[in-house]
């Protein structure tokens, strides 16, 4: 029952597809390519400026990567997924294009970031692509793709923030919402801060939380409690209140920690509304609109 | 027929959350992009992170010494503006166990030689702490010079 219940809320492959759905996904699949593209390119650049491993993680493991260092190597990287994320996205490659495109991104990533700590921003984008991927591999029909790959992505992003949740559980305990964490943490990210733009001045939000250590736990609790209820988005009912809050967490975190997740945002609020409806009422509209004009010219 | 999809479908994602789950237990909690978000799970741990300051109009006594991270020595040099990220520079300074000739030299790249002709670049490692009594301290120590003449390291503090 609980299993039927959950693939019915990810996948709902009875449900008939309407005009807005399909023109929606093409454009939200637009815009995870699109980031791809941005972001291996970005990377692939940026590896110029690197020459050490300080940390491999993922497949940098077991491949050195440093061959990849002082060559033109990150960028024809950079080309080979372009030509292959465009050619999936028209549908004139053969199924396995996104899965070849979604294991050199995976390296480009791991190459670029070998200097001692992963950051999270790109992996919202690469869990969708990779939810591309395999969709494409064991999928024939485009509705059955499309169903797929958001179910999938609604799955590990709701799976991602509950896991957070818990991982902060298992790392401190349950006093990891105590305010004079964030303080640390906000001391932390104000050296960040010196360190890019060479100043740093708390804002409101921030002399707020340094100020009262009460209202700084507050924050913490609210952000946790936030992180925990992220699975509820696997479901309908509840994704856009889920998604809404998880936006909130992340503006918070931006107001606090000055740490920015772009990607994670502009993708939550694709994810997070009804979108496809909007594009559903304004066919309607702009069909009946023609109508009317249509009519009106008749007996005019 | 939708049955049969809804469980082929739960069954691929059951396969990858299964190898999603071996790969992060296996590779630290990260397997990019299948991650356990482990990002600020460990409350009130001392922590270091790292910046930059122009020193070449400063004397090398006035620069040498431990100070606070409100009476930092030379000008700013907002990495930033430079490409440089942040993060990775810090991580690159703090995470650095032994300082070879060839890590100075990968820091110097991560610069990049333009960046040395014009500025005497100190790399300073910022430590805080919290105290019994709530203050934060963050004490900043004087690590490594990079002048157009070479790398100089000023501690041996690691």
């Amino acid at each position: 029952m609980f299993l039927q219940n959950l693939a019915q809320n990810l996948f709902d492959y009875d449900k008939p597809e309407t005009e807005g759905e399909v023109i929606f996904y093409k454009l939200f699949e637009a815009f995870i390519i699109g980031y791809v593209i941005h972001l291996t390119w970005y990377w692939g650049l940026y590896i110029e400026r690197i020459s050490e491993v300080v940390l491999p993680l993922g497949l940098a493991v077991y491949i050195d990567p440093s061959f990849m260092f002082d060559s033109s190597l990150p960028i024809w990287n950079a080309v080979i997924i372009t030509v292959l994320a465009v050619a999936g996205f028209f549908r004139i490659s053969p199924k396995i294009t996104y899965s070849v495109a979604m294991l050199l991104f995976h390296w480009q990533h791991v190459t670029r970031f070998t200097l001692g700590e992963i950051p999270h921003s790109a992996n919202l984008i690469g869990m969708t692509f990779l939810g591309f991927a395999i969709a494409h591999v064991c999928f024939n029909e485009q509705l059955r793709i499309r169903r797929f790959s958001l179910g999938f992505m609604y799955f590990f992003a709701g799976l991602g923030y509950t896991s957070a949740a818990f991982s902060k559980l298992i790392g401190t305990g349950i006093t990891w919402a105590d305010g004079r964490h964030l303080w640390m943490w906000m001391s932390e990210k104000s050296v960040d801060i010196i360190s890019r733009t060479g100043d740093w001045a708390p804002n409101f939000l921030q002399t707020l939380a340094f100020d009262f250590v009460w209202i700084a736990t507050i924050i913490l609790l609210i952000g946790w409690i936030t992180e925990l209820i992220g699975v509820a988005m696997w479901y309908k009912k509840y994704r856009s209140l889920v998604i809404t809050l998880i936006i909130g967490m992340h503006i918070g975190i931006t107001m606090t920690m000055n740490i920015r997740f772009d990607a994670f945002v502009a993708q939550l609020i694709l994810m997070g509304y009804r979108w496809d409806k909007l594009i559903d009422y304004g066919l309607a509209r702009a069909r009946s609109m023609n109508f009317v004009y249509r009519f009106s010219k008749r007996f005019a | 027929m939708s049955q049969i999809l809804r469980l082929k479908s739960l069954k691929i994602i059951l396969i990858t959350f299964l190898i999603y789950g071996g790969l992060v237990a296996t590779h630290e909690g990260e397997f990019w992009p299948l991650s356990i978000y482990p990002m600020f799970s460990q409350g009130a741990n001392p922590w270091t992170r790292a910046l930059v300051r122009d020193v070449r109009q400063e004397d090398i006594d006035k620069f040498s010494q431990v100070t606070s991270i409100r009476e930092l020595p030379g000008e700013p040099v907002p990495l930033g503006a430079h490409g440089i990220d942040t993060i990775d520079f810090s991580n690159f300074v703090s995470k650095t166990e032994e300082w070879t000739a060839e890590r100075k030299q990968a820091l110097r790249t991560m610069f990049g030689e333009d960046m040395i002709a014009e500025h005497d670049l100190l790399v300073m490692k910022a430590n805080g702490i919290i105290q019994p009594d709530n203050e934060i301290i963050i004490e900043v120590v004087p690590f490594i010079l990079f002048t157009p003449e070479g790398n100089f390291k000023l501690t041996d503090h690691q």
